[in-house]
């Protein structure tokens, strides 16, 4: 492992400065728990890291009254997000994912913006967010910009960060009433484990408690980047929500995903977990809908 | 014997607080003054000719002491079959083959010159299964060998199969294969060779087998001309060995050879990713097995082929057969077997022991062909295994003498715990047994071990042994059986067993034995003891022998309990008067077991251990995910000397037990490893832990100290076979392969015509033949 400089900017344009005039051999960390292991493996050997955990912004969750959405600092950790009794309560597809990353250890530390930018297509941070529509908030040295959080990434750790612009917030618009959203993380074991699959799904019913008016199908593992399967969901959307229609927007789901050999998993295994998985998520979705009614 | 003490308490590690606070010394932890740090360089290629290697920048550099390739050392050869030199010349058989090995003054300048160095290979084919090795045609490993099987006849024939083939009336046919895995242990491998002036050695080690590496050692020093000089070995405290260490490796020889040249200590540490691809996994095998039994459900014969990975050398893995024929000939009572195994070069890793040592490979196959030999017969498997079971005061055909047998009690305990309830729809319960060496094992020309024992003025007792405990908890065991014989508490006890210029001989911590043999060696020096301490206390207290008692470090007269004396004190006046004498014994203990002969016949142990498995699963028909919701693991352990440290055995088994069937596996393709690390190597979590009972049965043997028999194996030996048992109980697949993946199942259950899953492999979906 090659040493290097720990630098601990405390503003955003200082973090942006000093990553311009290392420009080339500065990374940014955030909990480290990516990159510290790329560099290990020497997979990049920078000289400088520079630390965005000493810039004094609102770590944390925090709900816009006025507008509904919900805005998620950058450098939050998976272990608030996962205590969040908002995120338990009101962002369940979120819950699912954050709870299962890694270890206690890991979450305590590593962060959802990390998550982000780090853009392996495993990564569970990224499907539950792109499955609700979840809007990038960007800053670098021409200021801040946004970009939709489907868009964001480009290929198997590649993003449409550019050089030395930082991930600042998420931000997760509202969703209609009756909506349930689920997550699911399939892997070998329980824990210390990156998905074979993952499948985030959210859905809106309409007043009849039937009719999908919304539905949103997050693939991770299934492309090279976290997609959405825009066929199952136009297949869904209109539709009336039963097992059988959920299990062909399963088969639909499947269809589309670009699901690959690897040392994990085989292709037409992955391809059958899809279709599983989309029903099973799909048929959570309802039974939250329908348990929060009860509730309420 | 009730009325016991300290055997029988749960009492926990005496250096797990050591341990859990961080204070513990590992290997990690050790260092040298002026010591160098080696490191070791790989082959790229899995079979090529070394052309050329360049070390010439690798020596220029600053702060490099020694460099070193195949053709500046001496003839070293590893290994059971001597086919295994440190570093390799001409040519490299594996990607683990070390082909160049560096010293440098700190480990950055050490992995700089190994990246200096250049080697030229020139690619050869190569081969990867064994089978395809088998032909003719195949490239061969070792040129001078002249064939890729190697000679070895595992081979034996009791009774006459032929004929009990054509008598029974069931007979199942079948091919299990069982894969690489490794043992994960959470300390990675690491050693120092430290030469004195006069080439005397000390070699601090990461090793289950003292006194055999020690001899390893002295060969080395042989081989450098250094014929009479000294070798000692010191074992740091071991983070956990499941038999990695039961041979010496190539990284510590390799740093002898480094300390020798570069005149200073030589540390070599291996990571995680090198702890992979260096050391060595269990013995993979291709396994053919044929089963038959009568009308009444009477096994009648067992008849199993089988082929086994050797890989590019060969080490305790290519000698697992000789521990596969215990359960062959003797798990349930069968009268004819027949058993033949090839071990057969590939440019593969090779394999080493690992916990059940073939074992686990055979009884899988064994117990899974059991399964469906109860079906075809229309008996239930619990009944088949009762009708089947072992007793006590029988030989099998292999000349083991059965002395306490409970398998017929662990067998109804797993069915009572597991066999009532309703069953829904995926869920299914599967079971299967085990028998094991308990009581030593005579593999080597001899199983023994020695202690040797001091006693303080203030009946402190400083006790040396033979065994090595490396996280299993030796020390402690054998501390509560000393305890118990002199009347001492735990705490008492001061066990050293780190050291061969301290401690006495001793095979090594394998097949179970430690309990058993050290147990019982323990026990012998310290009856030596007690008999003196008899001796000077009737003395001091005027009483009869006979009539003394040693309980709670007091020295008590039976008759008249008011006759008594603290032990200390006893001691203190027994030295400190004219002509006065200090307590010390010593034992050598080995047991009256036999080596295999010829015909592989022969009472290899002193007991053998017995149990039976059983798993109760759900399985997912969609995803072929496979979830454990009860299991339930019970033994025949003669006695409980420590039930705590019992149970962490069985857990602990069980759960390796459970990655082998369902999750583990060394991912090699063309010969290369694809997952060194715990991200893809699927060893299970704290979190993946299942709900575990672990009964246990007291035979209580009469050769075991205070009863035992060995524990340390057989919590992973029949957990596969229960598990693909209770897989088959629930969706009717039977999955003959390790590990059994989700992708497996699924991929059977999409076949079902339930039977005919055999070698579906889920990386290339090829399926394979099992007819043949
Ligand atoms: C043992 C272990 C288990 C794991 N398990 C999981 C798992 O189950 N699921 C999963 O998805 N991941 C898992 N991971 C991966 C990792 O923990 C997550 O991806 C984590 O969220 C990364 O966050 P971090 O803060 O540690 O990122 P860092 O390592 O600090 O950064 C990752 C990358 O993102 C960049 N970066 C970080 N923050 C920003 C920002 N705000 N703006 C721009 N660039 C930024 C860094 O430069 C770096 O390139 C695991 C990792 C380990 C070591």
């Amino acid at each position: 492992m090659k040493p290097f400089t720990y630098l601990t900017p405390h503003t955003l344009d200082e973090a942006v400065s000093l990553y311009e005039s290392h420009e080339g051999r500065a990374a940014y960390i955030a909990g480290g728990t990516d990159v510290l292991i790329k560099i290990k493996e020497e997979k990049i050997e920078p000289d400088y890291l520079i630390s965005l955990a000493h810039i004094p912004v609102s770590e944390g969750v925090r709900f816009n009254e006025d507008t509904r959405a919900l805005h998620i600092s950058a450098f939050t950790t998976h272990r608030t997000l996962e205590l969040s009794p908002l995120i338990r309560r009101d962002y369940p597809i979120l819950h699912d994912a954050v709870k299962n990353i890694g270890s206690v250890q890991i979450r305590n530390t590593a962060t959802i913006g990390g998550n982000l930018a780090n853009a392996v297509p495993s990564a569970d941070g990224a499907i539950p967010l792109i499955t609700m529509d979840a809007v990038a908030h960007i800053y670098g040295t021409k200021g801040e910009r946004t970009v939709d959080l489907i868009h964001f990434f480009l290929g198997p750790g590649q993003t449409v960060l550019e050089k030395g612009e930082i991930l600042t917030e998420i931000v997760v618009p509202p969703a209609p009433a009756r909506t349930g959203s689920a997550y699911i993380k399939f892997g070998r074991r329980k824990a210390m484990e990156l998905p074979l699959l993952g499948v985030g799904m959210l859905l809106s019913l309409d007043a009849d408690m039937t009719t999908c008016v919304k539905v949103r199908i997050g693939l991770g593992v299934a492309a090279p980047t976290p997609i959405r399967a825009y066929n199952a969901e136009r297949f869904l959307k209109g539709r009336e929500v039963t097992d059988a229609t959920l299990a062909e927007a399963g088969q639909i789901a499947a269809d589309e995903a670009r699901v690959r050999d690897s040392i994990r998993g085989v292709a037409w295994y992955r391809r059958e977990l899809v279709g599983v998985l989309v029903k099973r998520m799909g048929a959570l979705c309802r039974k939250r809908i329908t348990d929060e009614k009860s509730i309420s | 014997m009730n009325n016991l003490s300290v055997v029988g308490q749960r009492i926990p590690k005496l250096d797990a607080a050591e341990k859990a606070t961080g204070r513990s010394r590992y290997i990690q932890d050790v260092t040298l003054p002026g010591m160098l740090y080696g490191k070791i360089l790989y082959s790229k290629y899995a079979h090529a000719r070394i052309v050329r290697i360049d070390t010439s920048r690798a020596r220029k550099l600053e702060g490099v002491r020694a460099v070193l390739t195949g053709t500046d050392i001496p003839e070293i050869r590893m290994g059971v079959y001597k086919d295994n030199p440190p570093l390799k010349s001409g040519k490299v058989r594996s990607y683990r083959d070390e082909v160049a090995a560096v010293a440098a003054v700190d480990l950055k300048t050490a992995e700089e010159a190994i990246r200096l160095i250049e080697v030229t290979y020139e690619a050869l084919p190569a081969v990867f299964d064994p089978e395809t090795a088998m032909k003719k045609e195949a490239p061969l490993v070792h040129e001078a060998h002249k064939t890729n099987v190697l000679k070895m006849p595992w081979k034996l024939h009791y009774g006459d199969v032929e004929a009990a083939r054509s008598e029974a009336a069931h007979i199942v046919e079948d091919r299990f294969s069982a894969t690489w895995v490794t043992h994960c242990c959470l300390g990675t491998s690491g050693c120092i060779a430290d030469f004195d002036h006069d080439n005397h050695l000390t070699v601090y080690s990461n090793t289950q087998i003292p006194s055999l590496a020690q001899k390893d050692f002295l060969g080395t020093l042989k081989a450098l001309g250094l014929k009479d000089r000294r070798a000692r070995v010191i074992k740091p405290c071991i983070g956990g060995g499941f038999g990695s260490k039961l041979d010496t490796y190539a990284y510590e020889h390799v740093a002898i050879l480094l300390a020798f040249h570069a005149r200073k200590p030589v540390k070599i540490q291996f990571d995680r990713k090198e702890e992979f691809i260096a050391t060595s996994t269990r013995q993979p095998a291709i396994m053919n097995i044929v089963q038959g039994c009568d009308e009444n459900g009477r096994l009648l014969f067992r008849d199993i082929r089988m082929i086994l990975d050797n890989g590019a050398y060969t080490s305790w893995g290519a000698t697992t057969p000789s521990v596969m024929m215990l359960p062959i000939s003797s798990l349930y009572r069968v009268p004819n077997v027949r058993y033949e195994a090839l071990c057969v070069y590939t440019n593969n890793t090779y394999a080493q022991a690992m916990r059940g040592y073939g074992n686990p490979q055979a009884t899988f196959a064994i117990e899974s062909a059991m399964d469906a030999l109860a079906a075809k017969a229309g008996i239930d498997p619990v009944e088949f295994r009762r009708i089947n079971a072992n007793h006590g005061d029988e030989v099998t055909p292999q000349g083991f003498r059965i002395t306490t047998c409970g398998l017929a009690g662990c067998i109804d305990k797993v069915a009572e715990a597991l066999g009532g309830g309703k069953r829904k729809k995926g869920e299914g319960v599967g079971y299967a047994s085990l028998v094991h060496v308990g009581g030593g094992a005579r593999v080597y020309k001899s199983d023994g071990c020695g202690t040797l024992m001091k006693m303080n003025d203030y009946g402190q007792l400083d006790l040396f042994t033979g065994a090595t405990d490396m996280g299993q908890g030796a020390d402690t065991v054998i501390a509560q059986i000393v305890a118990e014989e002199l009347g001492l508490h735990i705490e008492d006890i001061h066990v050293i067993h780190s050291d061969t210029d301290i401690c006495p001989w001793d095979v090594g911590a394998h097949a179970s034995r430690t309990t058993f043999v050290a147990g019982n060696s323990a026990l012998g020096a310290a009856r030596q003891l007690r008999s003196q301490i008899v001796k000077i206390a009737s003395r001091v207290l005027d009483v009869d022998p006979q009539d003394i008692r040693l309980n709670d470090r007091m020295v008590i007269s039976r008759q008249d309990p008011e006759k008594k004396i603290e032990l200390g004190k006893l001691l203190r006046k027994s030295h400190f008067s004219p002509g006065g004498n200090m307590l010390m014994a010593e034992y050598f203990y080995d047991p009256d077991n036999e080596n295999l002969g010829r015909d592989f016949k022969g009472n290899l142990s002193m007991t053998y251990t017995f149990g039976t498995h059983g798993a109760r699963v759900r399985v997912d028909e969609e995803t072929g995910k496979v979830e454990i919701l009860r299991y339930v693991a019970a033994h025949d352990v003669g006695r409980a000397i420590n039930p705590l440290l019992l149970e962490g055995q069985v857990y602990g088994g069980v759960m390796m037990g459970i990655g082998y069937a369902l999750t583990e596996q060394v991912q090699l393709e063309k010969g290369e490893i694809m997952n060194p690390n715990f991200r893809d190597y699927k060893i299970l979590t704290a979190k993946d832990t299942v709900p575990i009972a672990a009964p246990f049965l007291e035979t209580t043997d009469a050769e075991g100290p205070y009863g035992a028999k060995g524990i340390g194996e057989p919590g992973c030996v029949p957990t596969a076979p229960a598990i693909a048992n209770a897989i088959y109980d629930a969706v009717g697949v039977r999955i003959k392969d390790l590990p059994i993946t989700p992708e497996r199942v699924l991929a059977a259950l999409k076949k079902k015509g339930g039977d005919d899953t055999c070698g579906i492999d889920p990386l290339t979906e090829k399926v394979y033949d099992c007819t043949s």
